[in-house]
This record gives C-alpha cells, sequence and structure tokens, in this order.
C-alpha cells in the first residue's frame, strides 16, 4: 500500500491546523486555569500560609501545573471517539491513524512543554515583581526552565503523558478521571504484591529512621529495582503510544 | 466498485447480523437501501465505510478494504448520517478547515450548491436548523467529488420543497463513476430517484432489482375487488377498494410505488422472488 496512506506531511499539517483550532478553546481554559490557580493560590495564599517561608521559588508551581495541565489536554485527544454523533465524522476524515497519532502526541507533548514553559517563565517575569512588592521580606527567585528541578519534570510528564492518551482512545467520557482510577488501581495492585512478597523483611528487625531505610537502599541497588526502572524511564511510554495508535486504528463506530 | 464476500457480522457473539452476505454494487447508480429498523441497513453502511469491521469475509470499495481507513479510501466516501454534529463555526471556516483532506475538492460547485440550497456561508453552522445543516452536509458532500455518497435518511427534517430540490440534486451529481446509496424508510420520498432498489431483512437481502425489471415484472393498480386466478402477490385496501401488486403477465404500464413494492417484498418475499426468477 502507498506510503502516503500512513503518512504524508500536507495531510498532517492540515490536520494539525484543524485540532489546534477546534482544542483553543480548551487550550485556553488549561491555560486560564493554571495561571490562574497560580497567581492566585501560588503567589498570593502560599505566603500567608506558609508563615515561616523566606524563599519563594517558582519550581513547585511550574512541576505541578505542566503535570496536571498536560494530563487533562492528554486525556482530551480524542474526545470526538467518545461522543456518537463526532465519532463518525472523525472516522471517516481521511487522514491516517498515524497522522491523527503523531499530531496529538506532538501536541501534548512537544508544544504543551515548550509553549507551557515559555508562559510560565513570562508569567515568573510579571509575577516576581508583584510578589516582592507585596511580600517585601520574602525573597523570591528566578525561574530557570533548564534547572534540574523544571528539566526532572519535564522527564517525568513526557513517560507518563502517554498512560492519558491510552485513556483517550480506551475509555467514552469521563476520560481523566478514568484513568486517574486506573493508574491508582494498578498503582494499589502492585503495592499489595509489594506487601505480599517483602513484608517479612519489613517486620523484621532493621535500621529505618524516616528516608534513611536500611532496605530501602538494598532494594535500590537490586537488579529487579533496576529493570523496574528502566521500564519506567524507557519502554513505559513508547508502550503507551503504540496502545494509543493501534486503538486508534482498531476503533469502530 | 462495491464487492461484498461471504460477509460476516454481529453486534455480540453468537448473534450473527450478517451470515455470509454477498453484494455487489457497480457504480454509475443510486441505490435505495430500504428495510425495516434493524434489518442491518446502518451497520452495512457502516462497513462499507469501514466504520464497522467484519468478522469474516471480504468487502472491497473502490479497491480498498474499508477497515484499513486509509486516506486515499477515505477521501473517495462521504457519509451523511441521519444524526450528526457540525462545530459551532461559520460554514466558510468549516470548508477552509475540511476541504484540505479532498484533494478534488471544487469550491465552485460548493459554492454553486449552497447557492441553490440559500445558505449564507457566513452563518454559523449552528444557528442552521436541521435541513439546511443537511443542506449544507450535501453540498459539502457533492463537492469532494468523492466516488461513494452514503445517505443515512436524508430527507428526514426537509421540508417538502427541499425533498424536490434534494432529489434534483442528487439525480444531476450522478454520473458512471459515482454512486450514492441512500438508506431511507421514506420509501416515498425516494421515488423516482432511487434505482436499483434493495430491501433488507433480518440481514439478508431479500429484494434487489432495478426499476426497469420491476415494471416487466410487476403490475400495480387499483381495483375495486380482489383478483381471484392467483396472480395476486399483495393488496392493500383504500378507499373504495384495493391497491393491488399483481405479476405483470400483460405487460401492462403501471405507476410503481415503492411503499406498496416494499410491504409487498416483506410480506411476500417468496412470491415476488419467484416472479423475478422467471
Amino acid at each position: 500500500m502507498h506510503r502516503s496512506n500512513h503518512f504524508n506531511f500536507s495531510r498532517f499539517w492540515s490536520y494539525l491546523k484543524m485540532e489546534l483550532f477546534r482544542s483553543r478553546k480548551g487550550i485556553w481554559m488549561v491555560f486560564g486555569i493554571s495561571f490562574g490557580t497560580l497567581f492566585i493560590l501560588g503567589l498570593i495564599l502560599t505566603p500567608f500560609i506558609e508563615q515561616d517561608m523566606t524563599i519563594y521559588d517558582h519550581n513547585d508551581g511550574y512541576t505541578f501545573h505542566i503535570l496536571i495541565g498536560g494530563f487533562v489536554l492528554s486525556s482530551l485527544t480524542f474526545r470526538d471517539l467518545g461522543n456518537s454523533l463526532k465519532r463518525y465524522r472523525y472516522l471517516t476524515l481521511p487522514v491516517s491513524a498515524l497522522e491523527k497519532f503523531l499530531c496529538m502526541w506532538f501536541l501534548t507533548t512537544i508544544c504543551w512543554v515548550i509553549v507551557y514553559t515559555i508562559a510560565y517563565y513570562c508569567f515568573t517575569l510579571i509575577a516576581t515583581p508583584i510578589g516582592k512588592l507585596l511580600f517585601s521580606p520574602l525573597k523570591f527567585t528566578n525561574f530557570n526552565p533548564f534547572s534540574g528541578i523544571a528539566l526532572s519534570a519535564i522527564k517525568y510528564y513526557l513517560v507518563i503523558q502517554g498512560i492519558f492518551m491510552v485513556g483517550a482512545t480506551h475509555f467514552k467520557g469521563y476520560i481523566l478521571p478514568k484513568t486517574v482510577l486506573t493508574v491508582i488501581a494498578a498503582g494499589l495492585a502492585c503495592g499489595i504484591i509489594f506487601v505480599l512478597f517483602l513484608s517479612d523483611l519489613f517486620i523484621a528487625e532493621h535500621d529505618c529512621a524516616g528516608y534513611e531505610c536500611e532496605h530501602l537502599s538494598t532494594i535500590g541497588e537490586n537488579k529487579f529495582w533496576s529493570i523496574i526502572k528502566w521500564i519506567f524511564w524507557w519502554a513505559l511510554a513508547p508502550v503507551c503510544w503504540i496502545i494509543t495508535y493501534q486503538g486508534l486504528k482498531e476503533k469502530e463506530a | 466498485m462495491i464487492q461484498i464476500e461471504d460477509l460476516s457480522f454481529g453486534y455480540s457473539k453468537g448473534i450473527p447480523l450478517f451470515d455470509h452476505l454477498n453484494l455487489s454494487l457497480p457504480a454509475g447508480n443510486i441505490y435505495g437501501l430500504l428495510g425495516k429498523n434493524g434489518a442491518g441497513k446502518s451497520t452495512l453502511l457502516k462497513i462499507i465505510t469501514g466504520l464497522l469491521f467484519p468478522i469474516e469475509g471480504k468487502v472491497n470499495v473502490e479497491g480498498f478494504q474499508p477497515q484499513n481507513r486509509y486516506p486515499d479510501f477515505l477521501q473517495e466516501i462521504y457519509l451523511i448520517t441521519e444524526e450528526f454534529h457540525l462545530p459551532s463555526i461559520k460554514m466558510a471556516r468549516f470548508v477552509q478547515l475540511y476541504s484540505p483532506f479532498y484533494q478534488r475538492f471544487d469550491h465552485d460547485v460548493f459554492n454553486a450548491y449552497i447557492d441553490e440550497f440559500k445558505l449564507v456561508k457566513e452563518q454559523k453552522l449552528s444557528n442552521l436548523s436541521y435541513g439546511q445543516k443537511k443542506k449544507f452536509l450535501l453540498s459539502f458532500g457533492l463537492a469532494t467529488d468523492c466516488k461513494l455518497l452514503v445517505l443515512d435518511e436524508p430527507t428526514n427534517g426537509l421540508d417538502i420543497p427541499s425533498k424536490s430540490q434534494f432529489r434534483k440534486i442528487l439525480a444531476n451529481a450522478i454520473h458512471e463513476d459515482r454512486s450514492f446509496i441512500i438508506s431511507t424508510h421514506q420509501a416515498r420520498d425516494m421515488e423516482n430517484l432511487i434505482d436499483p432498489i434493495i430491501i433488507m431483512e433480518e440481514g439478508k437481502i431479500i429484494f434487489f432489482q432495478d426499476y426497469e425489471q420491476l415494471s416487466r415484472k410487476l403490475a400495480m393498480t387499483k381495483q375495486a375487488k380482489l383478483p381471484e386466478d392467483g396472480s395476486l402477490v399483495y393488496s392493500e385496501s383504500t378507499f373504495g377498494g384495493y391497491t393491488i401488486v399483481t405479476e405483470n403477465k400483460k405487460m401492462e404500464e403501471t405507476n410503481l410505488n415503492l411503499e406498496i413494492l416494499f410491504n409487498a417484498v416483506v410480506s411476500n418475499t417468496a412470491k415476488i422472488n419467484e416472479i423475478f426468477k422467471n
């Protein structure tokens, strides 16, 4: 079969423009809610709540909102599939499943990370002087989008975001809560297995004081744990993307 | 153009709707797909357009397997369902966004249809009436120059002048490389437009004939009394007599009423098929 039936740049570009136009309200809402809560809850209320705060940095706000905002957008990627009337047009639109997937992947990963980071940086340029004016003894640090914390947040987002794309193709309606519930259920199942296998080890007497736990350091050095970490960082996202693409290809009305 | 071989499909396991269904639809016709609710019309249309996948058998539309949903295939079909959603944007914007996916989209043709239907391009789609939305979708679908236009209950929601306008536009838009499939319950609205006529019942094609054959084999007349010579296929009591369907042994020219034909086929399939076998 002709290659253009899987990917054609001009068609991809038209689809990207169409999706951006169609999602414009959703994108503005996510930005509006993100920066609204960042300003009101993050900047104005936090210094009141945390009276002993001496330095205000923007890293927590950035991490929280890039994850939550991105997950919301990712779970909206294939929203037409959840609506029986919109589904017909979506599935019969002359765009390949690969193009649909790549477009939404591109918008919710690369575009979201770049646009949100730039917007957040601009927000901090405005928020910092306002914060200094309102809370003069408090020291405000500038936001560095290339700092370790920011880059780490992006890394986590890019890995976990795929789960929400899977949810977007496989759930009908209430995609975000359903995906979150599934992740929690999977986490609980893993936790139970972990407890079943390792409960004896932790019940036995060992050196443990808060984060410094003898067994946790031993587990961290274990080969099995290295495999889990490798799966999380390198396999989870590609597997989720493949499942999403297959889900799109096999979707019926 | 559309070739269906041994198609099996069912929504629930073990309860097949289609069991080894065969159908061949050459290009250049306006096919009328008639059937009761649940006969399988919409399901068949969904399979033809790649929205549902067959469990068994082959479906070939314009040289493509619909279930692959390749863009080259999808730009050759346009589906207008009975219920649909249109975004809350202006017509012109819709065309600007969606037409690039159809390589042969003709803006002049689209504008001509829009003018004929007396629609305003600057109007928001969400502000149009149901009938106007259908007219818009039909204009867009025809302007794509697709080879297969599939219409599910197209005349629902159209007023009387719009129905005849709709028939006129479809009749003018058909050509030898193109086909329309119209699924409907409103058989009367489709009279003098659809040819051949396909009637489905419980997932089976129980009747598939063109008008020429129909008028040669069947006669529909109004009579005061029912014939007693065994030629009666179907009758409906009307004011002061009966409308009857009989075998056209005398090769009379009679007016065919689609609704009565449908009732005749559904109520006496065996006899109708016997007549057409001869």
